[in-house]
């Protein structure tokens, strides 16, 4: 379990952490969430004992982190933004290192390595300087760290930054799978990343706490979303214009005009799939053929102004 | 700790850093024991005191990227979000530099070996010698760890450690301007010579009281000084916390 209460941190003038607070429960995987410079990798930071705060209290299974620092740390596996990696290295003299570091008792070095680089899937790597790895591979060796001592606090700062899509795949499934017994913080700037595995969500913004909630009520306040994107053959000024006649159309807003069209169309609130359907009848109607129909996803931004704003 | 200084000492070997201050080393003292050896008289002592005038080459190289690296590769984390501590951080490194000098070192007890072997003598300035190399190895290693910490840039780093053991190096030679230029200034003033002199002496006194060579000059002799040998490690001591408060206090940045 993990507590933070009123974290500030001044760089100079900036304030890059203004009063955050939240907890993050056993076996739970708390989505971190937040645009570039929102302050996420400072919080993460700050809770390992990478830096510390100017004010505020951080709590690791009830050890403050600064009274009794190797007692926190104990509990706690970091990913940092940028993998600790000595590139010059194997990666099993790497994660041997590691063992050594956080006190793992000799003779359980072999067993509890090898089943690390399986979890994570670098055991055909084991003996290739880290140097020599691919991004995705030098991301894994930076996880397998921090799985190193089975912490039961994992905190992992974009994990999956610079993985192809399966990688992100199979690392989601690892989280979720750590989950069961272990208290996960995941950040992350990808709304749809942690919406898919995250129970529990922190927006932060600026350096303040925007929203905490759980994932289905942001889910669904974010599914009020009405702006669907429609792109076709045909006039785009004339659809426009048959488009708003339809009822439940708010507005609709022309992207391209020549060659395919597109257009923006806004519904009013609490559409139904009715008007989805009459806006294709309208176009099939009409003798354009439609290409592409699809509901804009709501971007980071657009989440921090319909959170914060209600 | 143990980690972090086998993980140190290693690393020298799996970089250039550690074959190339060796091979420098080997090198030189090797030259220095031929030409010795080649006119008939072989003094160890000698050639381990001229071997010393390398260390403004190699301490640099062996300590410059000890924590500027660390930084620059993002694994100094690793220091500060595991449970160990800052202070043995920087004393395991210390120790794998002290343990690379001792390894260069190897050269110099063949060279010793060889003599004994030949007939020569092997005295007791011989072992005070090698005392003095290893405890001024020392206090520079710690030096070098300073400015190795107090900046991102290994460069910077290798250069700072250049100037502070060149100063050291040329610690009484400084004094003694320092002192001449004091001596001028108060003529100046009008004062009288006799004043003029113990100013002179006292000024240059203070500040060539810093340098190390002069206090372990007698060594080589077989006159041992603990003040001296006490000198060396408290400055690299003094100079190994500093680095520790350095790297602590860098948590607490506000910039």
């Amino acid at each position: 379990m993990i507590e933070i209460k009123n974290l500030v941190k001044h760089y100079g003038d900036i304030k890059a952490l203004n009063g955050i607070s939240f907890t993050v429960k056993d076996n739970e995987i708390l989505g971190f969430l937040g645009p570039n410079g929102a302050g996420k990798s400072t919080t993460m930071n700050i809770i390992t004992g990478y830096l510390s705060s100017t004010s505020g209290i951080v709590k690791i299974n009830g050890h403050d982190i600064l009274t009794e620092p190797d007692l926190a740390k104990k509990d706690i596996g970091y990913l940092p933004e940028q993998p600790p990696l000595y590139l010059d290295m194997t990666v099993t003299e790497y994660l041997k290192f590691i063992c050594e570091l956080k006190g793992v008792p000799k003779k359980d070095h072999k067993e509890h390595m090898e089943q690390i680089m399986n979890m994570v899937g670098i055991n055909l790597v084991a003996g290739r300087l880290i140097g020599n790895l691919s991004k995705g591979y030098k991301q894994r060796v930076g996880i397998a760290q921090a799985l190193v001592g089975d912490p039961p606090i994992l905190i992992l700062d974009e994990p999956t930054v610079g993985l192809d899509p399966n990688q992100i795949i199979g690392i989601r499934k690892l989280i979720k799978a750590l989950s069961k017994n272990h208290s996960i913080i995941v950040s992350s700037h990808i709304l749809s990343e942690i919406q898919e595995i995250a129970d529990r969500v922190v927006i932060i913004h600026r350096g303040k706490i925007a929203a905490v909630d759980t994932i289905k009520d942001l889910s669904q306040r974010l599914s009020g979303s009405n702006k669907l994107k429609l792109s076709f053959k045909g006039p785009a000024k004339e659809a426009a214009a048959r488009l708003k006649m339809v009822p439940g159309v708010k507005d609709v807003v022309i992207k391209t005009a020549s060659g395919i069209s597109e257009v923006d169309i806004e519904l009013v609130e609490n559409a139904t799939n009715e008007v989805r359907a009459n806006i294709t009848m309208t176009m099939a109607k009409s003798g354009w053929p439609v290409l592409e129909f699809r509901s804009l996803d709501p971007s980071l931004e657009e989440v921090f102004m319909s959170v914060t704003s209600g | 700790m143990y980690a972090i200084f086998k993980r140190e000492f290693l690393s020298y070997f799996r970089t250039p850093v550690g074959y190339v201050a060796m091979a420098i080393f080997t090198f030189i003292s090797g030259f220095i024991f031929y030409s010795l050896f080649s006119t008939g008289i072989v003094n160890i002592s000698e050639e381990i005191i001229s071997l010393r005038a390398l260390f403004i080459v190699i301490i640099p190289i062996i300590t410059m990227g000890m924590f500027a690296e660390d930084r620059k590769r993002g694994t100094e984390v690793l220091y500060y979000a595991n449970p160990v501590d800052l202070f043995s951080v920087v004393f395991s490194k210390f120790l794998a530099a002290i343990l690379l000098c001792f390894v260069m070192f190897i050269n110099v007890f063949i060279h010793i070996i060889v003599v004994a072997a030949c007939g020569g003598e092997i005295g007791i300035g011989v072992f005070g010698s090698v005392l003095v190399f290893f405890f001024m190895a020392a206090l520079f290693i710690a030096i070098g760890i300073f400015a190795s910490v107090i900046t991102d840039n290994q460069i910077i780093s290798a250069i700072l450690t250049f100037i502070f053991i060149l100063v050291i190096q040329l610690m009484s030679m400084i004094g003694s301007y320092i002192g001449t230029f004091v001596s001028t200034i108060m003529a100046y003033m009008g004062l009288s010579n006799v004043t003029r002199q113990s100013a002179q002496s006292a000024v240059s006194g203070a500040i060539s009281w810093f340098d190390p060579f002069a206090k372990t000059y007698e060594f080589r002799n077989g006159t041992f000084s603990v003040s001296a040998l006490v000198f060396c490690l408290s400055f690299a001591i003094f100079f190994l916390y500093l680095s520790f408060r350095i790297l602590e206090k860098k948590r607490w940045s506000q910039k």
